[in-house]
């Protein structure tokens, strides 16, 4: 029957032959199909498989005993008081908005409008002429058709505006960086990241899964020491280069400093790394013309690798935005999670940001403005009165960052201390500066601590008041609420404990 | 009697598919495995057949005032009905609609799938792996000449100068082979409405898709790119007028954080309103769709606990599943059988290595598969939730407003009481003509999520603009404005999707999607079907997505149409001519030559 098909006599020909007074080779090949056979029936290996075999009333007897936890735990104190203390604005945001359970407006320390972008009419008229053409949703990831002409336009301003050779933006601040960085940042990579860095940060660097070595917050020998760590380790094993990346922040969320670029730029060219810098707090108010760091520092833009940035804090908009090189923007358009699987921005949202860009190219004094009033505050604050009860955050009196931290001493907290205490918990800490900011609510200023999912931050950073100053109050109301916030500070520390 | 949970249940005899006696998970080899591995995505209608019978069709509207979930207790939760009940006396209080989807849900079975496949013919599955083969083959030669002849073009994929390449020479092998060939199916800028019709800016490039320039044309095409369900994407009408009056009241943005001085008078209203809507206790809001699972996931489960995740879940789910430091395990995409078995292997094995129990387990489902257009089978979820007590969380990201008959989603859809879901996630994207998302959950459960989930502490806003555009729009579907416009527009959003599919269907194309889905897929197989596809309905003045793999199984490319309820009957029709045009040019119509 075989015989029948075409061809076989030669196949028959050829096997004959070829296993003529060859009985090692018969062995071998038989010896092969076996394996063959048995791999293919074999059950499926799984490395650490420590599986138990059950029997079904087992199993069934496991599943009627097993009791989940609740889905969520009760509120601990901390919570109930975060939850408890934060202020609902009623009406517009603006530098002097109403809160509910005032019956005055307050003056606004406690948001990012520093330039008041919040109550500009030509940003809000450019916005509701948006809305006739546009509608408000975009309907669709920028991928199908989501992507409408105003949004290229946002990017190819930022682009300008930074010196980059083009951008792309994010329907979300918060979303931006970590959905950046684990698009170029795989699993055997490495970040050396800065350990001060914000909660968005930390949460971009675990996703990605690569190797971590963090460096002292701000410290620059550190870092080199860092670098230099894993350049003797790469020499010594001879590894395969893998990408290399300098995580940081341009103005630290956390604490209200800055870093210190030039040096940055320097240590990264000398160790071949490349550089994420998250600018969403500085972008905008930092630097002569508000471009940030690269502008604070004369650095050009291209020399950072990638500039990340939020539009929702200073241009009081919405979203994000990653200005690079066109191979870095281009690859994100595929690989940027938040970008690839999110709608785009709302149409309104890009044109916000659009014009906020313009106002601040426009009037570049409002800057001047701004620092003015947030070294009078600091001003304010570095009093005599107040030295031995806190610390403010950036110290240095010339700083240009529009918000800083104000932490209640250590000297101070530990002579408050009760006899069996060691470290004052958290939750009374807080207490104290809710009570600062209760106080200057009802002396008329809105102010607000810094908050923190604090069991999910890398370490939590020590309770504070974050203080936003803003143009919106002329130079008077900020002198005026400086004032306030001083005397209740003095008030309400005075009275801690006693 | 009220301490038990009470879900619906309809059972058809003999329909459920081997539930006492579970199948072995297969470990060995077989050549139907690695088959199975292709055909992991299916659908339940070509098992439940979707002719429309008159009888069924959706009901006429009770009073206007009706719409909301809040006002009736719809819920068919408190008349326990008899599993062994046939089907002709079936929970009193459910309507027609809900009965019958509930009875679709009941007669799912995975196997159904195959049968699928069959259908296409075995030439169309071979050639789409020669396609494959050939693009890839094709590839690699380019890259090996290139590399040698063209060293400086390549620099980018080298070591270069100290730096490792950017992005590998093999991860960016299928970016740079595949899909710059097709490049200009994607991102396609558009301007004005995203309604019935859009309007797209024509691109040119010169380089083989390597750069776009905008020739200045426009083109209007029929829209069924777009996500816009209930028609709310609009620039005139209730929404855009209360949405002009907010901006002008209260501006645009609140500048700070929810959690530090960013809540608005106007959130707490949306929140207590979603609340409502969707039928739970309480709700937060966060400003991005993506954001909301990718941070509030890490603040439910942690170290110890597992997600038991569909396989086809969204991306932002695998996103806030991995922050969350939680085990996470997959089960075949709406396949109850396969979810089961694995209930029963984890629960009975707890934590790999210690083998300690689980502190909980939290199940991720999607209420619409925005790819697959299939519906959750939520009743046999519920039931197994009973069994096996563990969290359900739903994304009903697409479901939300599309889904039910008041357009209360998945829960609506089946007459299922929200109050057996214990979290309801979704979007404003979509239905809303918005953007944003929202979690609804009990009060206890909210409350924890307002200082821990991360957007929510960390996170912008959402904006005013959005968060009126919300507001209005949920109160027009609720009905609250006195009108009809709300009911009306989700008929006219299921009948359109149930006239589109199964016109596709009679066409002879393959379609997937269950009955009601307002996301139609239209399966293509070859990938250079992909652009031609859409190519060719762009040149006739269609929008629609395409999309392959990584997005779907390699296999099975598609397009996908997203019907809204501002499309007229004479926009499909039109397209539908149109499609069956393209249809044969590329010879789509798989059913209609093996019949």
């Amino acid at each position: 029957m075989i015989t029948a098909i075409p061809g076989s006599h030669l196949v028959i020909v050829y096997l004959k032959n070829a296993y003529q007074n060859d009985p090692f080779r018969i062995a071998l090949e038989l010896f092969l199909v076996f394996f063959a056979i048995k791999y293919m029936l074999a059950k499926k290996y799984k490395p650490h498989d420590n599986t138990v075999k059950l029997t079904v009333k087992e199993v069934d007897d496991l599943i009627e005993e097993w009791q989940p936890e609740t889905l969520v735990p009760t509120l601990n104190t901390l919570d109930k008081l975060n939850l408890d203390s934060t202020p609902v604005i009623l009406g517009p945001q603006s530098a002097k908005t109403r809160v509910s359970g005032h019956a005055k407006p307050l003056l606004n320390l406690a948001t990012t409008n520093y330039l008041n972008l919040a109550a500009s009419e030509q940003i809000c008229e450019s916005a509701i002429k948006t809305l006739k053409e546009y509608g408000v949703g975009s309907c669709g990831p920028p991928g199908f058709y989501g992507t409408i002409d105003v949004h290229m336009d946002l990017e190819k301003d930022i682009a300008q505006f930074l010196g980059t050779e083009e951008a792309i933006i994010y329907a979300q601040g918060f979303s931006t960086i970590s959905s950046v960085i684990p698009a170029f940042s795989k699993r055997g990579d490495l970040l050396v990241v800065d350990d001060g860095v914000s909660f968005a940060v930390q949460k971009g660097v675990q996703i990605s899964r690569s190797n971590v070595r963090y460096f002292k917050h701000n410290n620059m020998d550190d870092l080199e020491r860092v670098l230099r760590d894993v350049q003797a380790d790469q020499d010594k094993n001879n590894k395969r280069l893998t990408r290399r990346f300098i995580v940081t922040e341009g103005l630290f969320a956390n604490f209200g400093d800055i870093a210190p670029l030039k040096k940055l730029v320097e240590l990264k060219k000398k160790y071949k790394y490349r550089l994420i810098l998250d600018e969403s707090h500085s972008i905008g108010v930092v630097g002569n013309n508000g471009r940030g760091l690269t502008d604070l520092f004369s650095v050009d833009a291209t020399e950072v690798d990638m500039i990340v940035g939020s539009l929702a804090n200073a241009f009081c908009a919405s979203g994000g935005f990653c200005a690079a090189s066109t191979e870095v923007v281009d690859h994100q358009r595929l690989s940027g999670s938040a970008y690839c699987f999110s709608a785009s921005m709302p149409a309104m949202l890009a044109v916000s940001a659009s014009e906020a860009l313009k106002v601040i190219r426009q009037q570049p004094s409002i800057l001047k403005e701004l620092s003015e009033r947030a070294q009078v505050f600091r001003q304010v604050l570095s009093h005599k009165s107040l030295e031995s009860l806190i610390r403010v955050s950036d110290s240095d009196l010339q700083s240009p960052a529009p918000f800083f931290h104000i932490y209640p001493k250590n000297s101070f907290l530990r002579s408050r201390a009760f006899d069996h205490e060691i470290d004052i918990p958290r939750v009374d800490q807080e207490r104290l500066l809710q009570d600062v900011v209760d106080e200057c609510a009802v002396q008329g200023v809105l102010i607000t601590r810094a908050k923190y999912v604090h069991d999910q931050e890398k370490s939590c950073p020590r309770p504070s008041i974050k203080l936003h100053v803003t143009i919106g109050l002329t130079k008077k109301e900020n002198e005026k609420a400086a004032g306030v916030v001083k005397s209740a500070i003095t008030k309400v520390f005075g009275k801690w404990r006693k | 009697m009220t301490s038990t949970l009470q879900v619906p249940t309809i059972e058809i005899q003999g329909a459920n598919p081997r539930r006492d006696s579970p199948r072995t998970r297969p470990r060995t080899f077989s050549l139907s495995s690695l088959v199975g591995k292709t055909r992991r995505a299916y659908s339940v209608s070509s098992a439940y057949p979707p002719k429309i019978h008159p009888a069924l069709a959706l009901p006429v509207p009770k009073s206007s005032g009706d719409h909301s979930l809040s006002v009736r207790d719809h819920v068919f939760g408190d008349v326990w009905t008899d599993p062994r009940q046939s089907l002709c006396s079936p929970a009193s209080n459910l309507t027609p609609a809900q009965r019958r989807n509930s009875v679709a849900a009941a007669s799912r079975r995975y196997e159904d799938f195959e049968q699928k496949m069959e259908a296409a013919p075995l030439f169309v599955l071979v050639s789409t792996y020669l396609n494959y083969l050939v693009l890839i083959l094709f590839g690699h030669l380019r890259d090996i000449l290139g590399k040698v002849f063209k060293r400086k073009k390549y620099a980018h994929l080298r070591t270069n100068e100290g730096y490792a390449p950017l992005v590998s020479d093999f991860d960016s092998f299928y970016t740079r082979r595949m899909y710059l060939r097709i490049r200009d199916c994607w991102n396609r800028p558009i301007t004005g409405v995203p309604t019935r019709k859009t309007m797209i800016l024509e691109r040119k490039t010169t380089d083989f898709n390597e750069t776009f320039s905008l020739t200045g044309r426009k083109i209007e095409a029929i829209n069924f790119a777009s996500y816009n369900y209930l028609g709310f994407a609009q620039n005139t009408g209730p929404c855009a007028d209360a949405v002009q009056d907010a901006v002008r009241e209260y501006g645009i943005s609140t500048a700070n954080s929810r959690l530090e001085a960013g809540t608005s008078d106007l959130h707490v209203q949306l929140e207590r309103k979603t609340a409502q809507f969707v039928g739970k206790e309480d709700a937060i809001i966060v400003s991005m769709g993506f954001a909301t699972n990718s941070t509030t996931i890490p603040a439910l489960v942690n170290k110890g606990c597992l997600i038991i995740s569909d396989e086809l879940n969204h991306s932002s789910i695998v996103f806030g599943a991995r922050l969350s430091g939680a085990s996470i395990r997959v089960f075949k995409h709406n396949n109850m059988v396969d979810l089961r078995e694995l209930l029963r292997e984890v629960i009975s094995q707890g934590q790999p290595r210690t083998h300690r129990p689980w502190k909980k387990i939290m199940i991720i489902v999607e209420g619409l598969y925005s790819m697959e257009g299939s519906i959750v089978n939520l009743p046999e979820l519920i039931r197994l939730k009973r069994e096996f007590k563990f969290y359900l969380y739903i994304d009903e990201a697409h479901s939300i407003g599309a889904l039910g008959e008041n357009g209360g989603g998945v829960c609506d859809f089946y007459g299922i009481s929200p109050k057996h879901v214990d979290l309801l996630m979704g979007t404003f994207t979509k239905s809303f003509g918005a953007a944003g998302g929202y979690i609804a959950g009990d009060k206890t459960v909210i409350d924890h999520l307002r200082v821990r989930n991360h957007a929510f502490c960390y996170a912008e806003t959402m904006s005013i603009p959005i968060t009126q555009q919300v507001l209005t729009s949920l109160s027009i579907i609720r009905g609250e404005e006195g009108t009809n416009d709300g009911r009306d527009r989700i008929q006219k959003l299921a009948d359109n999707s149930r006239y589109f599919s199964a016109k596709l269907r009679a066409l002879g194309f393959i379609v997937y999607g269950d009955e009601g889905s307002p996301v139609i897929p239209l399966l293509l197989f070859n990938p250079a079907k992909i652009s031609a596809f859409s190519r060719e309905a762009l040149k006739r003045g269609i929008a629609l997505c395409v999309v392959g793999y990584p997005a779907t199984p390699i296999i099975s490319s598609r397009a996908r149409f997203c019907v809204s309820s501002s499309h007229t009957r004479e926009d499909l029709d039109d397209a539908l001519e149109k499609i069956s045009e393209i249809g044969d040019i590329l010879m789509l119509k798989f059913k209609e030559t093996s019949s």
